[in-house]
């Protein structure tokens, strides 16, 4: 295998992989603190993907700026959901078990309405546009500037979001709650704003992900269920309610792909994807970056 | 318990409400109901469609109406539609409600292949003539004479014999082929290769590819390093779309680059920009064209659409509305006499003439669309072309 190859694959595992840990991060986060399963990850990136398109289209907004709107704007959507549908749901249900059922409910209906909405604003035409559609070229190896810099932004919030948890009081908090929900409490942490948190953060990175992938990628109001499957597979991997393992994990899968489709077929891609995850379930369960065991 | 007494009652009333609107209404409009993709796969390409039975019904309308004979007078046209979410299984449910609970005077067709299959053996059983237009395979010709089922578009045999032609007319010698793993492109593969077997044109690279496939990178730069003169494309939108931006990565500019479906839809300029040019696509229509009813088609559409027609669905879907509308002011409402009278006679429409032999339109037209100067022109066969191709494709934009 010659470098140009190496480079090739390289660059497009590292570009799906960044993106694929920036959606796991933020769906694991969700799940890690509040035993939530947000199936409506997809839709929330989808709908990102279209704000970005309609303040490019619309308004010549660039999409590097409107950034910060969808952030804010899926960051405050996400309160909203919070405090309106999930705190109570948290408060009144009595097993682990089943707030996780019920909660499935809940986020499967809202991404039916998401889905809905998207196809009444939009249309369920394919829309897209283009932006920084330049080259760069590493070692003879051509890499548009969209997904360059779609890279470095999720590299940077994954990180960021990573350095936060680690090093903050805050993060130190979440992580408690990670842990042991009960503990957590004992201790005074407030966890309401704990939830609130990580349904904010969590949100605003599945809205910056539609943001980036709407450069280089088409948008219709369905493309959110690929990517809520995606993340599900990598949390799996890393380990549920491991924020760590889902960032290596995000691009492990993304390398292992590219590597994978390289060798064999674009139409392996699926039966890859679906063989780590079932290896992961069936070996270890708990992830491949969760030490211990979990009761 | 009381409240929920009076929900019942609510929905109770609203339903037999709708009841009596259909009753009353039955006698001074025609009904059309038809079932498509709202959501789901096939919603994308379903959109152009929808817009086109819309802006016929505008157009009907405003003419006050279809002539029909037991009438002796115009009935304006009304259409009643349902969301199939691209699944061929509840389409026919929706039309079995449309024609016996909803009880429509005619049929309209869902979008694409699959849900037309399932559906001409209900339009059989209960003898409604299906006119439909988004939907092609050769598997048409088996079927028997005497059926209610009809289709405008012309046969995959016959679109890539026109495409092989058209390779052969401008002397290309190698092509590489990408096909995406779904039934219309896999079928279109099944006459391409024999026929540029025929025509002495190598195929160097022949791969396939998964619905949804978001990296072709590998693909592409397999083929670029083939080189070949022409790349056939077999795809879908959404595939088209991640084959011109990454081609345009890994900087695969062949002289002839063909896409099946994809090229040929509205948002392909908006998103490519420039980089349209030379891309070529399946289709026979242009707004140009002088065919019948050709301007009032595309004048309504942008009126009420505010965007050109796309020029495969929304044509597609339109020919089958007038069809209809041309037996209708012949003989009438009677399904059996429409039928008969599809069956055995010529019409007028957007892309052409249309004659059935059995199911297939004998008459259609398979061509081969081109971007040229930002705008989609028809550059094969030569009988129908408005632009001469142009070959070979220029340079990506820099």
């Amino acid at each position: 295998m010659d470098l140009t190859v190496i480079i090739q694959i390289l660059s497009i595992g590292l570009t799906i992989g960044a993106l694929y840990a920036l959606i796991a991060v933020g769906l694991n986060l969700i799940y890690g603190t509040m035993r939530l399963l947000n199936i409506a990850h997809g839709e929330l990136i989808m709908m990102g993907a279209y704000l970005t398109y309609s303040l490019f289209t619309g308004m010549g907004v660039s999409p590097l700026l409107s950034i910060f709107a969808v952030m804010l704007l899926s960051l405050l959507f996400g309160l909203v959901i919070c405090a309106g549908i999930f705190l109570p749901l948290v408060k009144k249900s009595s097993s682990v078990g089943g707030l996780e059922s019920s909660s499935l409910l809940v986020f499967f209906g809202i991404s039916i309405i998401l889905t809905n909405v998207a196809c009444l604003v939009w249309s369920a035409d394919i829309r897209g546009y283009s932006y920084l559609t330049g080259m760069v070229s590493v070692a003879g190896v051509s890499i548009m500037y969209n997904k360059v810099v779609a890279f470095g932004i999720a590299l940077f919030v994954c990180v960021g979001c990573y350095l936060l948890l680690q090093k903050t009081m805050l993060g130190k908090a979440v992580r408690a709650l990670i842990q042991d929900r009960e503990a957590a409490r004992l201790v005074g942490i407030n966890t309401s704003v704990i939830y609130f948190f990580s349904f904010g953060t969590g949100f605003a990175m599945a809205g910056l992900a539609g943001c980036l992938l709407s450069m280089f990628y088409e948008i219709t109001p369905f493309i959110g269920m690929p990517y809520t499957i995606v993340a599900f597979i990598v949390v799996v991997l890393g380990g549920l309610g491991n924020l760590f393992g889902s960032l290596i994990g995000g691009f492990l899968l993304g390398l292992f792909e590219a590597v994978g489709v390289s060798v064999t077929s674009p139409g392996y891609r699926p039966i890859l994807s679906y063989a780590v995850f079932m290896l992961v379930i069936l070996l270890r369960p708990e992830g491949i970056f969760t030490k211990r065991k979990r009761v | 318990m009381r409240k929920r007494a009076g929900v019942v009652a609510v929905c109770f009333m609203s339903l037999l409400l709708v009841g009596f609107s259909f009753q009353a209404s039955a006698k001074d409009v025609i009904t059309f109901g038809y079932s498509i993709a709202l959501t789901g796969v096939h919603s994308a390409g379903a959109q152009g469609q929808i817009e086109a039975y819309s802006t016929w019904e505008e157009i009907v309308n405003k003419r006050g109406g279809i002539f029909v004979k037991e009438e002796n007078k115009k009935l304006p046209v009304k259409l009643v539609h349902y969301d199939d979410q691209s699944e061929p299984g509840t389409a026919v449910r929706i039309y079995e409600k449309l024609i016996t609970q909803d009880k429509v005077d005619l049929i309209l067709p869902p979008y694409v292949t699959p849900a037309h299959f399932a559906v001409a053996p209900l339009a059989q059983k209960y003898k409604v003539p299906l006119v439909g237009g988004t939907a092609a395979s050769v598997k048409l010709r088996e079927i028997k004479n005497d059926w209610f089922w009809f289709v405008t578009a012309a046969m995959p045999d016959r679109q890539e014999r026109a495409l092989v032609d058209l390779l052969k007319d401008l002397k290309v010698k190698t092509v590489a082929i990408a096909y995406l793993q779904e039934i219309f492109p896999k079928e279109n593969l099944q006459f391409l290769e024999p026929y540029l077997k025929e025509a002495k044109i190598d195929v160097v690279l022949l791969k396939d590819y998964p619905v949804a496939e978001k990296d072709l990178k590998s693909l592409l730069s397999q083929i670029k390093a083939k080189n070949p003169d022409a790349v056939v494309c077999l795809s879908y939108p959404g595939d088209t779309f991640t084959i011109v931006t990454q081609a345009q990565e890994v900087g695969l500019n062949p002289k002839f680059l063909f896409g099946l479906v994809g090229p040929a839809t509205l948002v392909f300029k908006p998103k490519f920009g420039p980089a349209v040019e030379g891309i070529s696509g399946m289709g026979n229509w242009s707004p140009k064209m002088k065919t019948f009813g050709n301007k009032e088609f595309v004048d309504a559409f942008m009126a009420k659409h505010k965007k050109m027609p796309d020029a495969l669905n929304s044509t597609d879907g339109y020919v089958p509305c007038q069809v209809m509308e041309q037996a209708i002011e012949k003989v009438g409402l009677d399904r059996q006499k429409l039928r008969d009278y599809i069956a055995a006679n010529e019409f007028q429409g957007i892309q052409g003439p249309v004659k059935f032999k059995g199911s297939e339109n004998i008459k259609a037209t398979a061509g081969v669309l081109q971007w040229q100067k930002g705008e989609m022109e028809v550059i094969w066969p030569k009988s129908i072309a408005t632009a001469k191709p142009v070959y070979p494709k220029p340079a990506w934009p820099k």
